[in-house]
């Protein structure tokens, strides 16, 4: 086994700034060029490069867990079952499952979407209309009951958090596109999902590999713009002070290269606070674009901005991206819930996919669609009106669409109620390495030493879900 | 000094091959074992379990491909549309052969990267194949074994298997598990102890340094300013005051008596536990909070944080230290100090919701603090062994479960304990007072809301001229469904959302009312009761023993709680010398049964100067807090796939000294900071050279800078602006927060958390970053984005990494801003002359004085700037006095807003702002906004 000499993340920022001569730095600062490859956001070849077609990820995360049986996973059972009276028990058994339970059939009518003939519950219109770019995905299953482990399991491989997300590891192995961009970019809701910024964390990766989330309202990055009357010329002053009081004190210090490399991003941060407005600005978009993602439409204006944010970001390089959308939980009254949220990222994500293939982005682009799980077949009553779903691990839907997947195609199955997955049946981990891999990247190589051994996204390393693969 | 005597029983024969290279088998041998049967037993068997076994073996079920590779008929055999995976003698024709070359791009094995074999493994496989692919039965195995192999095995409670029992190590991957030898002394030049030659510290670098022949000479001493900015901010985490500075420069005594001075009242400083306390607290992965869906406040760990610090700037005995923190209830159950202490055990994150299966969650506590307690006292991680035994080190699974049955009797209580006198009660008053206040308030809330529901269902029954008054007494009387309104009647969205919110506020507030009481976040032994829904403070059952089952350890299959084998009995990590119990069981190596004296039997064997790991973790944590990088490079991890100790005799001497000194870590501090290496300057007069030949600065030629850790910058800042209040401990204080971070709303079970309100007073809030309130769920972006960790893993060192959002706190900040502004009022106000304001603002940074050139710099700044801010005019920016939120009902999907009051603004006394000074302040202001941006700030020299 290669063990890499004994470098701290410090020491290895060191390296980096060991090429940051003067030529590199420049470039490290020109806007849209991509930098010297020391650099850790700089573009890097993936593992099976050739194979790969996605190069950039947008990853819908329908957080409070999507109920599969209400949305892409029609049980004809259900209806039979309805109402039934149904048992768990057993040590297993949590405080949510006493009482009785029944059954609940899904308030939603399906149809068969593209010439594929893909499942899906009538309100969603506008994705019926790009059904044939999907791959769904019947198989997959988490094990986490709750949210906040539930959301850390899919988005970082660890249900109890602290490790790289997923869009950290793509980022540290495959770098960006642009480096005024963070490489990994999250739109979150206004209210961040449970569990919080540990969902983007990048672990124990070097902290440029940290998802950074742009705020749906006030700065998008925190502390993004000066103070108020303080203008750009007055900041350029006090920054021209910095760089000499910094530039005698470099002369006689150890760590040039990390001073250097503090300069540096005093430099692109000054470059970025002008620029990055601009690019989040979808204002800047045709009025039929806009339109087309539903903005200025109550119900989607909210993640048509989004989605139309994501392409952009993509458009300039960003390797990932993700949204958050819901709270799809709905232990109680689901078809009004799925009913609002459906609504509310039906026509944007239509939109989205649309527009990525009109641009010719959509080979490069892989879109992800999920929760954090599924949904059960049965639920406590609620008082006779309150049809909902619990949380369930076992069974979920998840899509993908784009670069490299097996677009018209529903892969897998959960059993006749829809309470778990029985046919490829995989674990998230194998998940992370089917994504992994569309995008060039082999788990197994992509390791990091960390406490004392080579850490991966998929934990203990996991198995390619070829079937999704086109 | 460690008895030479105790020499470690749990290394058997080392057995050193005469023989190097590709062939182990030495001419006596070769009548009895075939070249190719001992290929087999010491390289190509071991290297199959190792590497394919997991997959081609064992459970028929889960077996890659068909491909069965643990016996020679099923090599034969082959797999799955491969064919045979073995041709006997012809190695070239063999798919295992072909596979772990990885030439085949198609077929590559082990099909990870990392566990590609070597070259000298791929060529003992093609050796095996070419010469006829024997396989011996198991016993001929042993016996090749017993009789040839290299490497050292370690006596152990026993793996899973007898081939991890009897598996050999390679010695110097058992360095952390020899007993501790007190090395002899390298050859001194000199008779002092002062520092230098004759410091016996400085003698082990020094001849580290000769024996690694770089040619490299030290660097010479660092002046005194850069010294005492480095003692002071090593020991006590602040900078040093300018007159500090000057009494150290101006001091007459020798260069190292001067500096062994400050050495010594920095050691008493009582912000030295501070400081200490937090590296200890980053181990621990202390928080006020415990993490996931609901992110409770836990109220009462602010004792357990000043615990530490107290017990720091007291110099208690490491091994005191530690016993306390794992049994000191049992201990000494009447001191509140050992209830206190012993929150370490629940500093992990935990909850358990609705949703929790409380078997579960009990599981990941039992796991959390197993791993926890490997990590922070023995530095191995232990979470390795939850599912299998160690693959490198020699720990068996059985030994994680022994240890876990030390905790199978820890039960979570949050007991009484009287507030001792040392701690800080400040405060208590104003922080129940606003908690009294928000419950009272969403107290009205619910009860207009019930009036509404009462109101309606009154009206419902009325319509359909039914008997009853509620739905309550519906249910109650048995009425028919179709005579039962739906529960939340006449509640709109808003309504129910409001509802939940105000619901879910008083439970958490009522349970934070608890942070002002004498409450311990603590533990108890005895049997295990069966917990629900974990949202208000855990009592004390009447009986220990009655209050659920005992719980019984065994070792899980895959680490399943569901999944228990083999029963196991509380022990210990086998593999330290004299701790294998099933060879000789002592005192010290066996831990009994009895549900209570589990922790203590625990504590007594890791605090025992016969356990090198603990004597080496922690003197090994106190070297890296002062070189930056311990000798062993990874803290928490002593294991094989850690890094080795760059100077082991020093690591071994010092660990003699620390136990010989009475565990004293104040007396480790001044043995290690009063040597040459620790004075030397950060710069050296070849800088090439050292990067050349010492890229990691491990032969301490040159001392290491730093970049100032988070809480550093922020105390820093505040000393030099002169808003530090430097108070010691007491209940956790909320700084200042990135407005929109801290009205940034979060997730917390159903609803938003409340808003985080910093502190209302100054003084209150600009205390040492130490005391802020830790939420698992909220951090502050500030100290984020300069790397303090979360507190979910244990951090064994801080990183430092340079990324934008440090440049836009730091530039564009609100907190950084405000403390230039009041630090530009304090020069104003203490110096009359403008180049004096310029000095001392240096001083206050760097400590020292400006440059002419610097000085005519900054005071060209000044004037430029303060004639900018003429032309500018500041608004007051008022506080928020409320924030509104937009949300999604639960219940129903729908949309509504909330708007929460911000009470702590009413009392709320902003720190200065630029509306309340001149330009002239303004732009003196600007100069020291330069300052506390500059590299030379952030470094400690």
């Amino acid at each position: 086994m290669q063990i890499p000499p004994a470098i701290s993340r410090r020491e290895s920022l060191f390296g980096l700034g060991a090429s940051l001569g003067a030529s590199a730095l420049s470039t490290l600062l020109r806007a849209d060029e991509s930098s010297s490859a020391a650099a850790p956001l700089s573009p890097k070849a993936g593992h099976f490069p050739a194979q790969a077609k996605a190069k950039s990820v947008i990853f819908l995360m329908m957080e409070g867990g999507p109920s599969h049986l209400d949305t892409f996973d029609p049980k004809s059972k259900l209806k039979e079952l309805h109402l039934n009276e149904f048992q768990r028990g057993g040590k297993e058994k949590s405080a949510m499952e006493s009482g009785t339970r029944y059954y609940v059939e899904s308030p939603f009518k399906f149809r068969r979407a593209g010439q594929s003939g893909a499942d899906m519950a009538e309100n969603w219109e506008h994705l019926a209309k790009v059904a044939d770019e999907i791959c769904f995905y019947r198989g997959c299953q988490g094990e986490s009951v709750n949210h906040p482990t539930a959301l850390y399991h899919m988005n970082t491989g660890n249900r109890f958090g602290g490790d790289p997300a997923i869009g950290a590891w793509m980022t540290y192995g495959l770098g960006s596109e642009n480096q005024n961009l963070p490489g990994f970019i999250v739109l979150p809701e206004l209210s961040y999902p449970q569990g919080g910024p540990a969902n983007w964390s990048n672990g124990f990766l070097p902290a440029h590999y940290q998802g950074t989330a742009l705020r749906s309202t006030g700065s998008p990055i925190l502390d993004l713009s000066p103070p108020v009357g303080i203008t750009r010329e007055h900041q350029r002053r006090n920054l021209d002070l910095l760089k000499q009081l910094n530039d005698r004190h470099l002369e006689q210090s150890q760590q040039q290269d990390d001073l250097t490399a503090r300069m540096a991003s005093y430099e692109l941060a000054f470059r970025m606070q002008m620029q990055v407005p601009g690019i989040l600005d979808v204002g800047q978009e045709t009025k039929q674009t806009q339109d087309a993602y539903g903005l200025g439409t109550a119900p989607t204006d909210k993640f048509g901005r989004k989605c139309l944010l994501a392409r952009r970001l993509v458009e300039r390089g960003v390797r990932f991206v993700q949204l958050y959308a819901g709270t799809w939980d709905s232990h109680d009254y689901i078809a009004r819930n799925h009913s609002a949220q459906v609504r509310n990222v039906d026509q944007p994500i239509g939109a989205l996919i649309a527009d990525l293939k009109q641009r010719g982005l959509l080979d490069s682009t892989l879109i992800v669609w999920c929760g954090e799980f599924g949904r059960s077949p049965d639920n406590g009553i609620r008082g006779g009106v309150a049809y909902g779903r619990d949380h369930n691990p076992h069974g979920m839907t998840v899509w993908l669409a784009g670069g490299g997947v097996k677009a018209g195609h529903t892969i897998g199955a959960t059993d006749e109620t829809g309470a778990k997955a029985v046919e490829v049946v995989h674990p998230i981990r194998d998940l992370h390495v089917t994504l992994l891999r569309l995008l060039g990247l082999d788990d197994n190589q992509l390791t990091y030493y960390h406490a004392g051994r080579f850490k991966q996204l998929s934990q203990f390393g996991g198995k390619v879900i070829e079937e999704l693969i086109a | 000094m460690l008895p030479a005597s105790r020499l470690c029983l749990c290394l058997l024969c080392v057995l050193s091959l005469a023989v190097a290279g590709e062939m182990p088998c030495s001419a006596d041998d070769s009548e009895s074992f075939s070249k190719g049967e001992v290929l087999f037993a010491l390289r190509v068997k071991p290297l199959l379990q190792q590497k394919c076994f997991a997959c081609h073996g064992g459970d028929s079920k889960k077996i890659e491909a068909a491909l069965d590779l643990t016996s020679r008929a099923g090599m034969l055999k082959g797999g799955e549309g491969y064919g045979a995976a073995l041709v006997p003698g012809k190695a070239v024709e063999s798919r295992l052969y072909e596979s772990v070359t990885r030439e085949n791009d198609d077929l590559q094995m082990p099909p990870k990267e990392n566990d590609r074999l070597t070259d000298r493994q791929t060529k003992a496989v093609r050796d095996w194949i070419d010469a006829g692919a024997p396989w011996p039965k198991d016993d001929r195995v042993a016996a090749i074994v017993a009789s040839k192999a290299d490497g050292v095995s370690v006596a152990t409670s026993g793996g899973l298997s007898e081939d991890w029992t009897n598996r050999r190590y390679k010695s110097e991957d058992l360095w952390a598990w020899q007993p501790i030898r007190d090395p002899e002394l390298p050859r001194s030049d000199g008779p002092t102890d002062g520092g230098g030659p004759g410091h016996q510290i400085d003698d082990f670098i020094e001849q580290k340094l000769r024996s690694a022949d770089t040619g490299l000479a030290v660097a010479p001493r660092a002046d005194r300013t850069s010294l005492i900015r480095r003692a002071t901010y090593d020991l006590i985490g602040l900078p040093p005051t300018p007159h500090e500075v000057r009494a150290f420069a101006e001091d007459t005594l020798p260069d190292r008596e001067a500096f062994a001075r400050v050495i010594d009242r920095l050691l008493a400083s009582p912000h030295y536990g501070e400081q200490w306390g937090r590296h200890w607290l980053d181990v621990v992965r202390y928080a006020d909070s415990a993490g996931f869906a609901n992110d409770f406040e836990r109220p009462n760990t602010w004792r357990y944080r000043d615990y530490v610090v107290r017990s720091f700037n007291n110099d208690k005995p490491y091994d005191q230290f530690v016993k306390e923190q794992l049994a000191g209830d049992e201990i000494d159950p009447e001191n509140p100090e050992m209830l206190i202490a012993v929150g370490f055990l629940r500093m992990g994150p935990w909850e358990q919701t609705g949703m929790s299966v409380a078997r579960v969650t009990r599981q990941q506590f039992l796991d959390d603090v197993t791993d926890a307690v490997g990590q922070v006292f023995l530095s191995n991680p232990l979470q390795c062994c939850r599912c299998h035994d160690h693959k490198f080190d020699p720990i068996p699974t059985r030994d994680y479960y022994r240890i876990q049955a030390c905790f199978a009797t820890t039960q979570f209580a949050d007991r009484d304990a009287a507030f001792l006198d040392t701690e800080n009660k400040a405060g208590f008053g104003l922080e129940r007072d606003r908690l009294t206040e928000r419950n009272d308030r969403y107290g009205k809330i619910l009860k207009a809301i019930s009036a509404a529901t009462r109101d309606a269902e009154l009206a419902w029954f009325k319509e359909r001229d039914l008997p009853y008054r509620t739905r309550a007494e519906a249910i109650q009387k048995k009425a028919p469904a179709e005579q039962t309104p739906p529960s939340r009647l006449g509640l709109t969205p808003r309504d129910n959302g409001i509802e939940r919110i105000g619901r879910k506020y008083r439970g958490r507030h009522l349970w934070e009312l608890s942070r002002y009481e004498p409450v311990a976040f603590s533990v108890y032994s005895g049997s295990t009761p069966v917990l629900g829904n974990v949202d208000s403070p855990i009592a004390m059952p009447k009986d220990r023993m009655k209050s659920g089952e005992l719980e019984e350890t065994a070792i899980l299959a895959g680490g399943d709680t569901f999944s228990p084998t083999l029963a196991v009995t509380p022990g210990v990590l086998s593999a330290v010398p004299d701790s294998n119990d099933s060879l000789e069981a002592t005192s010290w190596n066996s831990i009994a049964k009895q549900p209570a004296g589990r922790r203590t039997g625990l504590a007594n064997w890791i605090a025992d100067k016969n356990n090198p790991l603990t004597v080496r973790s922690i003197v090994n944590r106190v070297w890296q807090g002062h070189f930056g990088r311990g000798l062993v490079a990874t803290s928490n991890n002593f294991g094989a796939t850690g890094r080795k100790p760059t100077h082991p005799e020093l690591l071994d001497w010092l660990c003699v000294r620390f136990v010989e000194g009475g565990w004293s870590i104040k007396t480790l501090h001044r043995h290690i900071m009063t040597t040459d290496a620790y004075a030397r300057a950060s710069t050296h007069p070849d800088m090439k050279r050292v990067r050349e030949k010492d890229p990691n600065l491990e032969l301490l030629a040159v001392f290491r800078t730093r970049r100032l850790a988070a809480e550093e910058i922020r105390d820093a800042m505040l000393a030099a602006s002169g808003e530090l209040n430097r108070d010691i401990g007491g209940i956790p204080i909320r700084p200042d927060m990135n407005l929109e971070a801290a009205l940034q709303p979060r997730q917390i079970m159903g609803t938003y958390s409340p808003a985080y309100q910093p502190s209302p007073l100054p003084e209150q809030r600009n205390r040492r970053t130490i005391y802020a309130l830790k939420l698992r769920g909220q951090r502050d972006p500030f100290l984020e984005t300069f790397n303090q960790p979360g507190s979910d893993k244990s951090c064994e060192r801080r990183e430092t990494s340079t990324v934008t959002p440090q440049v836009f706190a730091m530039l564009n900040g609100e907190e950084v801003n405000d403390r230039a502004l009041a630090m530009a009022k304090r020069l104003i106000s203490e110096e009359q002359r403008e180049d004096r304001r310029i000095d001392v603002a240096f001083r206050l940074c760097f400590g020292r004085s400006p440059t002419k050139e610097e000085t005519a710099l900054c005071l060209k700044h000044w004037r430029e700037m303060t004639a900018r801010h003429r032309t500018l005019k500041f608004e007051r920016q008022d506080p928020p006095g409320t924030v509104t939120r937009s949300a999604v009902d639960e219940l129903t999907g729908e949309q509504f807003e909330f708007t929460e009051k911000l009470e702590v603004y009413d009392s709320y006394i902003p720190d200065l702002k630029p509306w309340d000074v001149d330009a002239e302040t303004r732009g003196l202001a600007e100069v020291c906004h330069v300052l506390l941006n500059s590299n030379e700030f952030l470094t400690v020299p």
